[in-house]
């Protein structure tokens, strides 16, 4: 399909958006975030989400602390930075913008 | 004899993979390794990984079963997928896209010459202010700023025009071949 070609760029760029909304809401560990997104158009793989979880934290958008867990080894828990959270706010804002300009033009 | 199963270190697991299985293993950590030539921190993002393996195998393994095998392990590195380094695509997109723009007049987004849409690229100006300012300018100084603008125009190389662009108006034309002309004629240095 057509359409297809040009809606998987726009998921894409979005994904980190996504994420950072994802471990915004609380701190997760990847099998929570991929089940959060699982279902959904941003549904994603650890294969893509660890390189893009390693980028934010050099970016200083989100950090990780180790959790115990009942079964298994320590776990990574992500979550946003204050400049991480800043970010999602700007982002949240520019997506509600985005929105609107959407909804109005051609009205 | 035979060997049944290799000990594997996967980050803070450790497992044990038949032969087939650690082969397919390594190859898929190989080229894990080799999409994330140029990341900052392949080595964080394998260990992530290897770490995943460990948890998806572990999940899938019967309750009596001590060793992964391809069964596992096809299933555990579909789900987990290839490695997808943030950014990048087929088309490449330009790796600065804040590069130090040179100072030129940029005669498509001219009003006169370009001057101010050249200066207000170079220094990260508004144009439109920078516009407004030099009016003012022109007003308070009674006319100097004419004579910066002319030497600037002289001086400031012209910006290649962006290849399937609008033709440019009237005058931003008109001073870029004048200007053009004037270089050529006095071999002064052009853009």
């Amino acid at each position: 399909m057509a359409a297809e070609s040009k809606l998987a760029p726009i998921r894409k760029g979005l994904l980190e958006f996504l994420v950072l909304k994802t471990v915004g809401a609380k701190s997760m560990y990847v099998p929570d975030i991929l089940r959060r997104l699982d279902g959904t158009e941003f549904s994603t793989q650890e294969g893509t989400l660890y390189p893009l979880l390693s980028k934010l934290r050099r970016e200083d958008l989100v950090q990780y602390e180790w959790q115990e867990s009942d079964a298994g080894p320590p776990r990574k828990y992500y979550r946003l930075t204050d400049s991480g959270r800043a970010q999602l706010t700007a982002l949240d804002e520019y997506w509600n913008l985005i929105n609107r300009t959407i909804a109005e033009i051609g009205h | 004899m035979q060997r049944i199963s290799t000990a594997v270190r996967l980050n803070r697991s450790v497992m044990q993979f038949d032969d087939a299985a650690y082969v397919r293993l390594e190859k898929y950590l190989a080229e894990s390794a080799s999409l994330l030539e140029g990341d900052p921190d392949p080595q964080e993002i394998l260990g992530d990984l290897e770490q995943a393996v460990a948890d998806q195998c572990t999940r899938r393994l019967q309750p009596n079963q001590t060793v992964v095998t391809l069964a596992e392990l096809e299933p555990a590195l579909l789900e987990i997928g290839s490695v997808q380094v943030p950014g990048a695509s087929p088309s490449a997109e330009p790796s600065t896209p804040s590069a130090p723009r040179p100072l030129q007049q940029i005669s498509e987004a001219a009003l006169i010459s370009g001057v101010c849409a050249g200066l207000g690229r170079y220094f990260g100006f508004n144009v439109t202010a920078l516009r407004v300012f030099a009016v003012l300018l022109l007003l308070l100084s009674g006319g100097g700023v004419i004579l910066v603008y002319v030497t600037l125009m002289l001086l400031m190389p012209f910006a290649p025009l962006e290849a399937g662009s609008k033709p440019l108006r009237w005058l931003p034309g008109k001073c870029r071949t004048f200007m053009e002309y004037l270089r050529v004629k006095f071999h002064l240095a052009t853009g």
